[in-house]
């Protein structure tokens, strides 16, 4: 019975030519217009966007190490004592984060003296100051070595004209900084010089993975972009159908051939799923074809697609059933003519809004097409499936409350007329 | 075999049908008359177990289907007033659709499929999209489907609205014939009186919610029966003769259209003399005056002072 109403679907959309070229041709000719037109803007071979960074030593390290291993000489051996020139933090920013090859594409740094600070500030060609305050590096030293309280931190001043650049400096500080607060290691552990210098090189090959990923072109991320917005045209497909079959009657023709609602309401949900995940696959498999966007985890792809699927389902019977409710159109209307877009540009699928601001990349991320977005780029930048699962369970819960919703506000028999 | 007893239903304050009494025996064929707006459809969907009523109950063989419509649902066929079909699809898979919905399957789907598309007389257009149908054989389509799983009681909701003559005479043969050979039972909704008068057993009449008549043909034209119809035609009819004629003590009704006047009048009135004279002070020339037999039609302007159709 639900197989009939799902092929009966499938027929009523394969009949109308226009809403399938809508549903299928749309995104892509999409890909190939913003993916080829934005292609510089997110080409990962050669990035346009190049950031200029600054940073400003207020007291230079080894005057801080010399100061420190003579304070220190009763606390520590002498062994660890002599390592430390090869372990200092802000030389290994300068040199192993930002001066290594991935980063050196992008970003620029330079030593600007602390006379300088003020003019570089005003200096609108550079996207952000790094300033270390004095003493930063004998602090981090006290604090990783012997446990201190007191963990220093850098200082950074970003100009907000610059936010893709900053977003990116912002993010490799992060990290860098959450390293180094990680090294609690040496007050549990005898402190051991080969330890020392193991971990700390973990500091800088951790930091460096954010670039290290493989890049992503115009083409793969517009591939995401469009398929992710235009699968939900197929939930309010689904959801006008299913409306359409209401005012003409044919809903109550079912009924009264003793087919419980529930039937067709889960029959609406199914090919709901199923049209949105065959959706998905045509135009991933299309841009595989064409476009070369390649997927080097299948099964995380499955994964995320199916997860996606069962959200596209759970929009596509929530607005079945807010429509017989309401008995009218507007709300399918609405999510086709307005949400969509919205929910599209706040998911990034015309450009990463997200990297503009933690915020905004938390709001696309609560938006089904924004939390499958992020999962198949995790994905295609070579991530495991591991990596995208809160994407993935975000998506299943999505779909479950908009299911449940959908039940609860579906009407019951009686308000059929 | 079916039994409405005070059945009401009411959208905000609003009556469209109120207190509706009516029986259906079997092997009958009932026609439900009134215009638009009248509460027919409304009525329809309370009897097929569609809609619920506010009040009243609706009794197949002297057990209520409003808790359990489940087997009253399996020997009713219902032809809603709209077209209620998948106009994507073409004849035959609306037909195989619906047959699955009723749980029909295989070459028994496959025999009942093919009769259908013989009695509807659409067999040889049975692969053609249901757009590129005329209105009459959309009509038709749409009877076919409530004829799948061959019900015992067939509803229909003005089945004929808006299809040529042809189709139209088509629909109500194969009513007929339903009737006839196959004992179907027949609830036939319509606002045209002569369908109603061609097909069925007893009528009942209904009016802004209200059922206003009921009974045979002939009964209900004997309310009539202390009144008689005076056709009156001319070109030239104008506002001041029908305003005379309504004004005169002896006129109990009068309805106009462009070409013609029709009087209701006590049966022992003349009116000869009177309508030349008023005819006269007018200024036009009649073409014609004679008594008519009466229709439903007069019924209903009898009773409502209303036009069946505006
Ligand atoms: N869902 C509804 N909500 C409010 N009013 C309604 C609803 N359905 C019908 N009505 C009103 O009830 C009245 C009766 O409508 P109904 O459709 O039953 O008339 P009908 O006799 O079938 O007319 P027609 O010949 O035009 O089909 C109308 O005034 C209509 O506007
Ligand atoms: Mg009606």
């Amino acid at each position: 019975m639900i197989g009939q109403i799902i092929k009966k679907q499938a027929l009523v959309l394969i009949r109308n030519p226009v809403q399938l070229l809508l549903l299928v041709g749309l995104p892509i000719i999409l890909i190939l217009i913003l993916g080829v037109a934005l292609s510089s803007f997110m080409n990962g071979e050669s990035p346009t966007i190049q950031v200029k960074l600054g940073i400003v030593e207020q007291e230079q390290e080894d005057a801080q190490l010399e100061r420190f291993s003579e304070d220190k000489k009763g606390e520590l051996p002498p062994a660890v004592l002599n390592q430390l020139d090869d372990i200092l933090p802000i030389q290994r920013l300068k040199e192993d984060v930002f001066g290594s090859d991935e980063a050196a594409k992008y970003i620029t740094l330079e030593e600007i003296s602390p006379l300088d600070k003020e003019k570089v500030l005003d200096d609108n060609t550079y996207t952000a100051l790094i300033e270390v305050p004095d003493n930063f590096t004998y602090e981090i030293l006290e604090y990783s070595l012997l446990g201190e309280e007191n963990q220093p931190s850098l200082q950074l001043f970003t100009n907000t004209e610059h936010q893709l650049g900053v977003s990116i400096v912002d993010g490799i500080l992060k990290q860098f900084q959450e390293q180094l607060t990680l090294q609690t290691f040496l007050q549990e552990e005898a402190i051991n010089p080969e330890n020392l210098e193991e971990n700390l090189q973990n500091v800088t090959a951790d930091v460096l993975t954010l670039d290290q990923q493989v890049p992503i072109s115009s083409k793969d991320y517009y591939t995401v972009g469009m398929a992710v917005m235009n699968v939900l045209f197929i939930a309010s497909a689904i959801g006008s159908i299913a409306f359409l079959e209401k005012n003409i009657f044919v809903f109550d023709r079912i009924i009264l051939a003793n087919v419980s609602r529930w039937v067709y309401f889960v029959g609406i949900l199914l090919s709901g799923m199923l049209f949105a995940f065959l959706h998905l696959v045509i135009i991933f498999g299309f841009s595989w074809i064409v476009f070369g966007v390649t997927w080097p985890n299948l099964l995380g792809f499955t994964f995320v697609t199916t997860a996606y699927a069962v959200a596209v389902g759970g929009i596509a019977v929530l607005l079945t059933a807010l429509s017989y409710r309401l008995h009218s159109e507007v709300i399918t209307n609405f999510f086709s003519n307005i949400l969509v877009s919205l929910m599209a540009l706040l998911g990034g699928s015309f450009f990463p809004l997200g990297d503009s601001s933690a915020f905004i990349a938390t709001l696309g991320n609560l938006t089904p097409n924004g939390a499958g977005m992020s999962a198949y780029i995790t994905l295609l930048r070579g991530n495991e499936l591991s990596d995208v699962t809160d994407h993935v369970a975000f998506l299943l819960l999505f779909g479950f409350v908009s299911i449940v919703i959908a039940a609860w506000s579906f009407p019951k028999r009686g308000a059929a007329l | 075999m079916l039994e409405l007893d005070g059945l009401s239903k009411k959208f905000k304050q609003f009556y469209a049908v109120k207190s509706l009494n009516m029986f259906v025996e079997r092997g009958e064929i009932i026609g439900l008359l009134g215009p638009n707006g009248a509460g027919k459809s409304t009525a329809i969907s309370m009897i097929s177990s569609l809609a619920e009523p506010t009040a009243g109950d609706v009794r197949y063989n002297n057990k209520s289907i409003l808790k359990k419509p489940g087997e009253f649902r399996k020997i009713v066929g219902m032809v809603p007033q709209e077209i209620a079909l998948y106009t994507d699809l073409t004849a035959e898979e609306n037909l195989q659709f619906f047959g699955r919905m009723y749980r029909l399957k295989g070459s028994i789907l496959k025999k009942r499929i093919q009769e259908i598309l013989d009695l509807v007389g659409l067999a040889d257009r049975k692969k053609d999209v249901v757009q590129t149908f005329s209105g009459g054989m959309k009509r038709r389509l749409n009877i076919g489907v409530a004829l799948l799983h061959d019900p015992e009681l067939l509803i229909m909701d003005e089945p004929t609205v808006g299809i040529d003559p042809q189709s139209r005479n088509y629909i109500l043969e194969t009513v007929k014939r339903l009737n006839k050979e196959r004992a179907m039972t027949v609830i036939y909704t319509s606002h045209y009186m002569e369908e109603v008068e061609f097909l069925c057993d007893r009528i009942y009449i209904m009016d802004q919610g209200n059922l206003i008549a009921s009974g045979t043909n002939e009964e209900i034209k004997r309310i009539l029966s202390s009144e008689k119809t005076i056709s009156i035609k001319s070109d030239q009819l104008n506002e001041q003769f029908i305003a005379m004629l309504q004004e005169h003590p002896l006129v109990n009704r009068v309805m106009s259209t462009d070409k013609e006047i029709t009087l209701m009048v006590a049966k022992e009135v003349s009116m000869f003399g009177d309508l030349t004279k008023l005819a006269e002070t007018a200024g036009i020339e009649l073409t014609s005056v004679h008594n008519k037999t009466p229709t439903l039609e007069d019924v209903f302007l009898h009773l409502t002072g209303r036009a069946l159709r505006d």
